[in-house]
């Protein structure tokens, strides 16, 4: 579904994946069954396997991408689809060749037989994709039993929140090897592949070696921040732009919460706030403090702030009672019927579809997020990777195989603008889709058969675009985020692939519960130092001194 | 066996016992059949996976290429103090359920059991089950929406200004609220069973007692409960050997809402320290302990129940 909002699963990421997305080094340490090479990827090796960057400027977009700090960048907007969508490939990219692939999937999955959409875009590309998306939620509990059978599909795509569980270091070993047909200038015989930023490439390569397919996110990807009810400040006589530190967001806990009405001020905000207590959040977890010494981020004095912050706003009832109680799942539920005010969320939230819920709920509805917020007049964001998820083809696909592959995906790579775009995102015009205004709408039918799969073996650089026909809200993110990217910085590590030893896998788990605790009043904050102390003896010491030797070796991809 | 032995045919006398049982019980084995398919295939064969207990279990080299790590990770799971943690809260809700959760059905069975209009019998016998077919998600849902901090009755308290009552993340009341749902989600499935065995008592044993003017409590002293005894005894042994589950989801779906320290049991420890973190031969060692524990408790009820003079799982 385009509705599906990528980055909110981003937010998952915390389900104890232990792999950083990014590329640089991987090693895998402590695994029972070690993979051959080292996983020494030099700065100079790296530079040798990266494909060559072609940028694509097909269309021009109605509101220009901004180029931030440290080379982050907003998303270009479009309020219209271009009337005259151009081709960007020549000819049937594939050969008549059969594949079976498989791609998470958040939503229903559609029937494959009957499905017009399917059968549209396997005609365009000239071969058969035997599609098999799976549900998103359970990928994880998929994934090793695919891996452990040894029962892969030809092509598979993989987040980089469930390598964690597969030793990725070692599963990667099972996918081809893409370098010999996209390192270098190679890519060029995939225009469209070339077109992908370097950033994105960067994050698919493992052992040394290039092997993915990048699903890119954007030029710059957060995990997540705060968002307000526009409609329920105003009515209040609140300006959200006089809301800059943490005491302002606390006294706005005051002024929003009602509960004998039902409402509160705030939902889950606790992982938003990592952006203003300056801890960073899932995937990003260590941090260089001021000393240079490497820290994690529960070794950081800001996520101590924040838990102080959050407990105390949850001991004064500002925060829902179905947030304390764990159940997160109805967060957006909450957030349109008004019974929460402010929340966190990943930018995805941010759309045409959620504007068109909540005014189904409320007609005054209006999803606004803050400016970037700091303890300091001083704000700062971390970046994820740009891309996130990454699809991979079978190491037993023979050369040829792998050939009609890699001109599939330049099809499915077709920027916003093309023909092929509305082909691979929509289906048929008038079967699956109609033009409504200048933007194709998914019809009912559409609805029901179009799904992200094919766009979850490859992303191309994805603007936004107007959703459900809610032109405003492209205006208001295309602006946020123009705002938004001037704070970006790299973390630590950044654009590295590091699978962590497999031994500290359980380590974090006693963390991830007692932050629970303390975020829902349950235990003191005081708790935190001894819980802390535990988990530097169970093995924190250990990680820290991987990743200072990783930083020896191969720098920390600032 | 006795019947066939004291009134030997021409057959009988001819063919093998074998034969002769085959011929007699044929019937019944092919029944029996698929159950034991099902039970080998499900039960059986994955037992197999129990070795990973003993490995450093890497889903790439498999079975037979993980390295033997002997009782290294039964070691380092007894060393861990929150795998007892997670064992002492197991036992305690299985404690709170049986001295709580148990008598309930029987009470239930024999009060629908009293109920002598047939309609009103199926009602309230459909209202009561109805809760069982619930996942736990929708139950544990249910319960929020109306006991949560924000749900019917908090809002109603708000509304009339009197103190709130938030039961569903209380760490302290947290065995009782589960027993609480489960005696609302089961109670009703868990009569079934002693409707049936209330069902089997002779009528006549009630008529006559009340010829010789036994009142209601005399009767239900002397006739009922010795007539479902056997019964009862079956359920406590077979709930005794699972006194180790006290459901997996249920406890799942609430360990955010009252922490680790209220909600951990053993199979929620499985579950984060096996399967969520990937390490599976330590999520099959506890498993695997507690399965070997569950039939000690078994053997162990079972054998008091045939102290008692009981028949237990099965009969001596």
């Amino acid at each position: 579904m385009n509705s599906f909002d990528r980055r909110r699963f981003l937010g998952l990421a915390g389900l104890g994946a232990l792999s950083m997305a990014g590329g640089g080094l991987l090693t895998a340490c402590g695994d029972a069954k070690p993979s051959g090479g080292p996983g020494t990827t030099t700065q100079d090796q790296l530079q040798k396997l990266l494909p060559a960057y072609a940028p694509n400027e097909l269309v021009k977009a109605d509101i220009p991408s901004v180029t931030g700090a440290n080379g982050f960048f907003s998303n270009p907007a479009f309020l219209k689809y271009p009337a005259s969508p151009v081709t960007t490939t020549s000819g049937v990219p594939g050969k008549g060749g059969t594949y079976t692939t498989m791609t998470p999937l958040w939503g229903a999955i559609p029937s494959a037989s009957g499905n017009a959409y399917y059968a549209a875009v396997n005609k365009a590309i000239g071969a058969t994709l035997k599609l098999q998306p799976a549900d998103g939620n359970n990928y994880d509990k998929v994934l090793p039993t695919l891996f452990a059978g040894d029962k892969l599909p030809d092509w598979v795509q993989v987040p980089s929140w469930n390598m964690g569980n597969l030793g990725f270091a070692d599963a990667v070993n099972k996918f081809a090897d893409l370098g010999p047909y996209l390192s270098g200038d190679a890519i060029k015989a995939y225009p469209n592949l070339a077109a992908i930023p370097t950033s994105a490439w960067q994050c698919c390569i493992w052992n040394g070696k290039l092997f993915g397919l990048p699903v890119y996110y954007s030029g710059a990807t957060i995990a997540g921040t705060i968002f307000h009810r526009k409609d329920i400040l105003a009515k209040e006589g609140i300006n959200p732009d006089d809301i800059k530190t943490p005491d302002d967001l606390a006294e706005l806990g005051k002024q929003l919460t009602s509960a004998a009405a039902g409402r509160w001020a705030f939902d889950d905000v606790f992982d938003a706030t990592g952006q203003i207590f300056k801890f960073p959040v899932d995937p990003n977890r260590w941090v260089i403090d001021e000393s240079g010494k490497i820290i994690h981020r529960y070794e950081t004095p800001g996520i101590l702030a924040a838990l102080e912050w959050y407990q105390a706003q949850a001991k004064a009832g500002h925060v829902h009672p179905d947030a304390l109680a764990d159940k997160n799942q109805e967060a957006k539920q909450r957030f349109w019927s008004g019974k929460v005010a402010i929340t966190g969320d990943g930018p995805g939230a941010w759309k045409g579809d959620d504007a068109k819920s909540g005014k189904a709920a409320n007609p005054s509805y209006e999803r606004q997020a803050f400016k970037l917020l700091s303890t300091d007049g001083k704000p700062q964001i971390w970046m994820n990777p740009s891309a996130g998820m990454y699809s991979f083809l079978n190491a037993k696909l023979s050369a040829d195989q792998i050939k009609e592959c890699l001109s599939i995906a330049n099809y499915l790579a077709a920027p916003y603008g093309s023909a092929e775009y509305l082909t691979v995102n929509f289906g048929v015009e008038g079967t699956d889709y109609t033009m409504v205004d200048g933007n194709p709408v998914l019809t009912e039918r559409g609805s029901k058969e179009v799904a992200t799969t094919y766009q979850f073996l490859i992303t191309p650089i994805s603007p936004t675009t107007v959703i459900a026909g809610q032109t405003q809200v492209v205006k208001d993110y295309a602006a946020w985020e123009a705002d938004m990217v001037k704070y970006a910085a790299k973390p630590a590590f950044y654009g590295m692939n590091v699978t962590e030893p497999a031994q500290y896998a359980n380590i974090n788990q006693p963390m991830v519960d007692l932050i629970k605790d303390i975020r829902y009043g349950r235990k003191p904050v005081s708790a935190y130092a001894d819980g802390l102390k535990t988990w530097k003896a169970q093995g924190g010491e250990q990680l820290r001194a991987f990743y200072e030797d990783i930083r020896s070796k191969y720098g920390t991809g600032q | 066996m006795t019947a066939l032995q004291s009134r030997p045919t021409r057959q009988a006398e001819v063919a093998p016992v074998k034969t002769r049982r085959w011929r007699r019980d044929r019937s019944l084995l092919i029944m029996v059949v698929p159950a034991v398919v099902l039970l080998f295939v499900f039960n059986y064969i994955p037992m197999f996976g129990t070795t990973t207990a003993f490995q450093r279990y890497s889903i790439y080299a498999g079975f037979w290429h993980s390295p033997w790590t002997g009782f290294e990770t039964f070691r380092l799971m007894f060393a861990d103090p929150l795998f007892w943690a997670s064992l002492e809260n197991t036992l305690l809700i299985s404690l709170v359920q049986l001295v709580l959760f148990f008598p309930i059905p029987i009470a239930l069975a024999m009060l629908l059991h009293s109920i002598l209009s047939t309609r009103i019998r199926t009602i309230v016998q459909s209202v009561v089950y109805l809760p069982h077919f619930f996942s736990w998600v929708l139950a544990v849902t249910i319960f929020q929406q109306m006991l949560g901090g924000a749900g019917a009755l908090n809002q109603f308290l708000r509304g009339n200004g009197l103190a709130t009552w938030d039961v569903m993340t209380n760490p302290d009341t947290f065995k009782l609220l589960v027993t609480s749902q489960v005696i609302w989600k089961e109670a009703g499935w868990g009569i079934i069973v002693f409707l049936a065995a209330l069902a089997a008592i002779d009528s006549q044993l009630y008529e006559a007692a009340a010829a010789d003017g036994a009142g209601r409590w005399r009767r239900m002293w002397h006739i009922t409960l010795p007539g479902i005894r056997g019964v009862i005894v079956l359920m406590l042994v077979l709930r005794l050997g699972n006194v180790l589950t006290v459901g997996f989801e249920q406890m799942l779906v609430q360990r955010g809402a009252v922490g680790r320290d209220a909600a951990e049991v053993l199979d929620t420890y499985a579950y984060f320290y096996g399967v969520v973190n990937a390490n599976f031969s330590l999520g099959a060692a506890a498993s695997l302990f507690k399965g070997v524990l569950s039939l000690l408790f078994l053997l162990a009820a079972n054998k008091v129940a045939h102290l008692l003079g009981e028949d237990g799982l099965y009969r001596r």
